[in-house]
């Protein structure tokens, strides 16, 4: 049968070119094996077609998708979930990597390019390193291939036909052949999540990914010297890499740190999210690993620990894919991917790349030279040596804690072995990881700033002390004097701690200044480095500062109960003025484009002499989205040098108000006893005085006939006027009615509901009356001070990496 | 055996034996229902369960008090006050992650994770709508 309006050569091309690329990536593995075991020419260059073929077909599924999803074909599922008519074209892109056999794709892609440039810059090294990845890229193939093997499912397409999906074959509309024409549901997509529509989630995931890919690239160096016995070569072709990794990585995961502190409403640029600790992860081993292979450059001995390092790096990044694509973070994240029902086989995936090479390694391991003598207490390797170990341990910590719904699916109550009675879950994650990677934190911040000034092999104590003190005692001095003049001791507890932290990252931005401009007299060499290492200091700086002298201004005091935490929110009436720390702030009005809504709020400061000191306007959004029935809550902040003003709103009544019939609103019932007073609507005291009943009983006073009972109460306004209000509850024949008593100076209504036979409290319903309502927005608003320092950080960080990059591409 | 060997088994080994001793940290808190909640008055701990949408879900703006009922797993149900702005389509929620404490009458919830019904669910219910003009 012809289906009408159907664009069916579009899914079976990119079905084709998934097919084509995975048996060219197996072609190409197999071809460079030979190649590598008869060193005949002819394998060789069919190696590098079948590669040539496989980085085109990647090519092809890419553009045919993107293709499908720029021309709204809407018969095909991945086009229908991810975007819709009214998509901007510049979020195409984030739509595209939405879902997860995008993103998988993506992650492809950018494997594929990096191989061609693997191959024409690796020399010797390309017959041995293209294949590891090539046979990668061959599993990854399957995972967006969608196709059944003995019953099996195998991969997830995105080239698959909403008709076609499981649940809907054998439905009686996918026997019509104008199905697309007859139902508005295919007319237009489900649109991309409002959340997503951003521009940082334009850049951010391709840049993570990335730095996803080029994790691979140290692995397949080090299988590659593994597997060929050449234990030393791989280090120097590899290094290069390692360190664009790192760079590309930490911009990546800093990027969605941006991402969430512009566009969520996280209230933070960190949350420790499962998802974001999954890709930290990563780079922490790789960072270790990259430092090991310098050493193991310059002074050699570490060959054991920068191959471990280096396969642990990469085992990490498909744990990580695991994790958040198994859907088994569905309780913990908010931004995992759902289950495709692809556990199986991600686990093989994991199973067959993270144990296998390690199990490689492990069969290796007596062949890889070890050194003999011991390191020197005073060199500079045996410190560096240290800092990977501390990276490692922090990795295995948020390794461990972002682990736990994969532990309780294993060992708890439900799992396969159920070891433990209670399933497991953080009380506190940011708190708990915060606690545990501070000390680790300030750990690597003094081996930052004192292991520059160590030399290889061993130093003199003297020497030492000589080039260390100045920058030392300086960083302290500074320490002190921002400790003080943020009034780092007002709160007890960690203060400590964080003080030392504070010294810690300023010592390590100082102490490299130092070293790069005193004792290398700025020489170009080590640049890169010392760069890098002054950018890694001030994040941490920033992030300190930022995070721990953050102040909610906004608060509610409101007193409810001893045992609720502090309330961090506060209510804005429209046209209404209300405090907040220093700013009085004024919601001006709400505008409405397109599926935004815009809330103008009007900050002003005035000084002692009520003179206008500044004024600026925050305009925090939400944006709708009807189709998925979803809302992003946006906030907006007002930047200044040495501190942000960050405010989202936290609650808005979305819904266009309908005006009440009977004009009352804002129901409240509850309870009350003789002689209570409680607040109502933050209007009024009400006071239960008396109660007065009347009870008439039938001829032969057997049953009740009719009973009116009435409550005496007193409203008290906030002037201390008194109200009298008198509610009735009737009973006639066993029907019962009220008759509601109102006041109207007060605007409140009040229907006396019955009593409450168990505690003999009268239960009360109150209404507002509907002028008296304003519409109201209830935001949350923070002030993070010096974040600049850490955004400058990040940019400092990515520089040194870069110069370290392109100076080690010189070199080699 | 090397210097560094040693520093290597020390530290790891005080780090693993650290990380276990945390478990029973407060950091830490396991699953529990609202009974074992009740017997455990006042002690952090997650409750996973669904929103009740039978019972009144009440949010008071002014306060900024959202009070509503919820039941977890084994079926008990429990009053829930939650000090924090009413989450945005929380009647939509399919199941709820509830952290915080009880108390004689109710739970306190500090935080509130809520699971939504996946896009893949609302795929059916477009092939649900089809199938109803079929009918008509």
């Amino acid at each position: 049968m012809e289906y009408i309006g159907e664009h069916l050569w579009a899914g079976s091309l990119g079905r084709l070119a998934v097919i084509v690329a995975f048996t060219s990536a197996l072609v190409s593995t197999i071809a460079y094996f030979y190649f590598n075991k008869t060193q005949d020419k002819s394998w060789k260059s069919l190696a590098r077609s079948a590669y040539y073929l496989h980085a085109a077909s990647v090519i092809t599924i890419v553009g045919t998708l993107f293709f499908m999803m720029a021309n709204h074909y809407f018969e095909y599922d991945y086009v229908w979930k991810h975007t819709s008519l009214d998509l901007p074209g510049r979020f195409l892109f984030s739509a595209f990597w939405e879902g997860q056999e995008g993103s998988f794709l993506l992650w492809m892609f950018w494997h594929a390019i990096l191989g061609l440039f693997l191959m024409h810059t690796a020399k010797n090294w390309e017959s041995r390193t293209l294949p590891v990845l090539s046979v990668v890229q061959a599993m990854l193939s399957t995972m967006v291939m969608g196709v059944y093997i003995f019953g099996v499912k195998v991969g997830s397409s995105p080239f698959i036909l909403i008709r076609q999906l499981e649940e809907n074959v054998g439905a009686p509309w996918t026997e019509w052949s104008d199905y697309l024409v007859k139902f508005p549901a295919f007319m237009d997509g489900n649109g991309l999540n409002p959340l997503l529509q951003n521009y940082w989630m334009t850049i951010h995931p391709p840049t993570l990914f990335l730095g996803f890919a080029l994790v691979m690239i140290p692995f397949t160096f080090a299988v590659a010297g593994l597997l060929s016995k050449d234990h030393k070569g791989w280090i120097k072709p590899a290094i290069p890499w390692t360190i664009l990794c790192v760079s590309i990585l930490g911009t990546g995961i800093l990027m969605g740190g941006a991402w969430a502190y512009e566009a969520l409403s996280f209230g933070g640029f960190w949350a420790w999210d499962p998802v974001e600790n999954s890709s930290l992860v990563p780079w922490l081993t790789l960072v270790a690993a990259m430092h090991l292979m310098i050493i193991q450059r310059n002074k050699g001995s570490v060959l054991v620990a920068a191959y471990f390092f280096t396969i642990l790096s990469f085992s990490l990044v498909l744990y990580s894919t695991f994790l958040t694509r198994s859907g088994a973070l569905g309780d913990t994240s908010v931004h995992a991917f759902v289950d495709l029902g692809l556990n199986g086989q991600l686990i093989i995936m994991l199973l067959l790349f993270a144990l296998g090479p390690l199990l490689i390694f492990a069969f290796r391991y007596k062949g890889i030279p070890k050194s003999k003598k011991d390191e020197n207490m005073s060199s500079r390797e045996f410190w560096m040596f240290v800092g990977a170990l501390i990276l490692l341990i922090s990795a295995i910590q948020i390794t461990f804690s972002t682990s736990l719904p994969i532990f309780n699916k294993w060992v708890g109550p439900e799992g396969v072995v159920p070891l433990f009675k209670d399933a497991i879950a953080l009380q506190n994650p940011i708190d708990h990881y915060n606690s545990i990677q501070v000390p680790f934190a300030i750990v690597i911040t003094f081996l930052m700033a004192i292991t520059h000034f160590l030399s290889y092999k061993n130093t003199a104590s003297s020497i030492i002390w000589k080039r260390t003190a100045a920058s030392l005692v300086l960083a302290l001095v500074l320490a002190i004097i921002v400790s003080i003049s943020l009034d780092f001791f007002k709160e007890s507890g960690n203060s400590a701690v964080y003080f030392v932290l504070l010294f810690g990252g300023i010592y390590a931005v100082l102490a490299n200044a130092d070293y790069w401009f005193r004792m290398m007299k700025g020489s170009v060499r080590v640049a890169g480095s010392s760069i890098a290492h002054i950018g890694f200091g001030l994040i941490i700086v920033g992030a300190l500062i930022s995070n721990f002298k953050k102040e909610i201004i906004s608060s509610n005091t409101v007193f409810i109960h001893e045992e609720f935490p502090a309330n961090e929110n506060l209510l804005i009436e429209l046209n209404d003025t209300v405090e907040m720390s220093s700013y009085l702030v004024n919601w001006v009005k709400e505008r409405k484009e397109g599926n935004y809504r815009y809330y103008d709020l009007e900050f002003s400061r005035f000084n002692e002499n009520q003179e206008l000191v500044e004024e600026f306007t925050l305009n925090p959004s939400i944006l709708r989205s009807d189709k998925m029935d979803m809302n992003s809550s946006e906030p907006s902040t007002k930047h200044y040098l040495n501190k942000d003003i960050y405010t989202y709103v936290s609650y808005a009544d979305l819904e266009d108000k309908a005006p009440n019939e009977d004009g009352w609103a804002n129901k409240w019932e509850f309870e009350i006893k003789q002689g209570a007073e409680m607040v109502l609507y933050d209007v009024c005291m009400i006071r239960l005085d008396t109660m007065v009943y009347q009870a008439d009983m039938n001829e032969d006073e057997t049953d009740l006939n009719k009973l009116a009972m009435g409550l005496r109460l007193t409203l008290t306004d906030m002037d201390g006027k008194e109200y009298e209000a008198i509610p009735l509850y009737l009973l006639e024949n066993s029907v019962e009615s009220h008759i509601d008593a109102t006041v109207d100076e007060l605007g409140i209504k009040i229907r006396f509901e019955g009593i409450n036979t168990e505690n003999s409290q009268m239960i009360l319903n109150t209404w507002q009356s509907e002028e008296q309502e304003k519409p109201f927005i209830i935001i949350q608003a923070i002030v993070f001070p010096h974040i600049n320092i850490l955004w400058l950080g990040c940019i400092v960080m990515a520089l040194g990496t870069l110069i370290a990059f392109a100076q080690k591409l010189k070199k080699h | 055996m090397k210097k560094s060997h040693i520093a290597i088994i020390i530290v790891i080994a005080l780090s693993i034996g650290w990380l276990i001793s945390r478990i029973g940290s407060d950091d830490f808190s396991s699953y529990k229902n609202f009974k074992t909640a009740a017997m455990n008055v006042g002690n952090e701990i997650t409750v996973v369960g669904h929103l009740d949408l039978e019972e009144d879900i009440h949010f008071n703006p002014k306060q900024v008090m959202l009070t509503f009922t919820a039941t977890d797993k084994d079926g008990n149900s429990s009053k829930v006050y939650y000090n924090q702005p009413k989450p945005q389509d929380f009647e939509r929620s399919e199941e709820i992650t509830l952290k915080g404490f009880a108390t004689d009458t109710a739970f306190i919830a500090q935080e509130i994770l809520m699971k939504c019904p996946s896009k893949y669910n609302e795929q059916n219910e477009m092939a649900g709508n089809s199938d109803s003009y079929s009918e008509g």
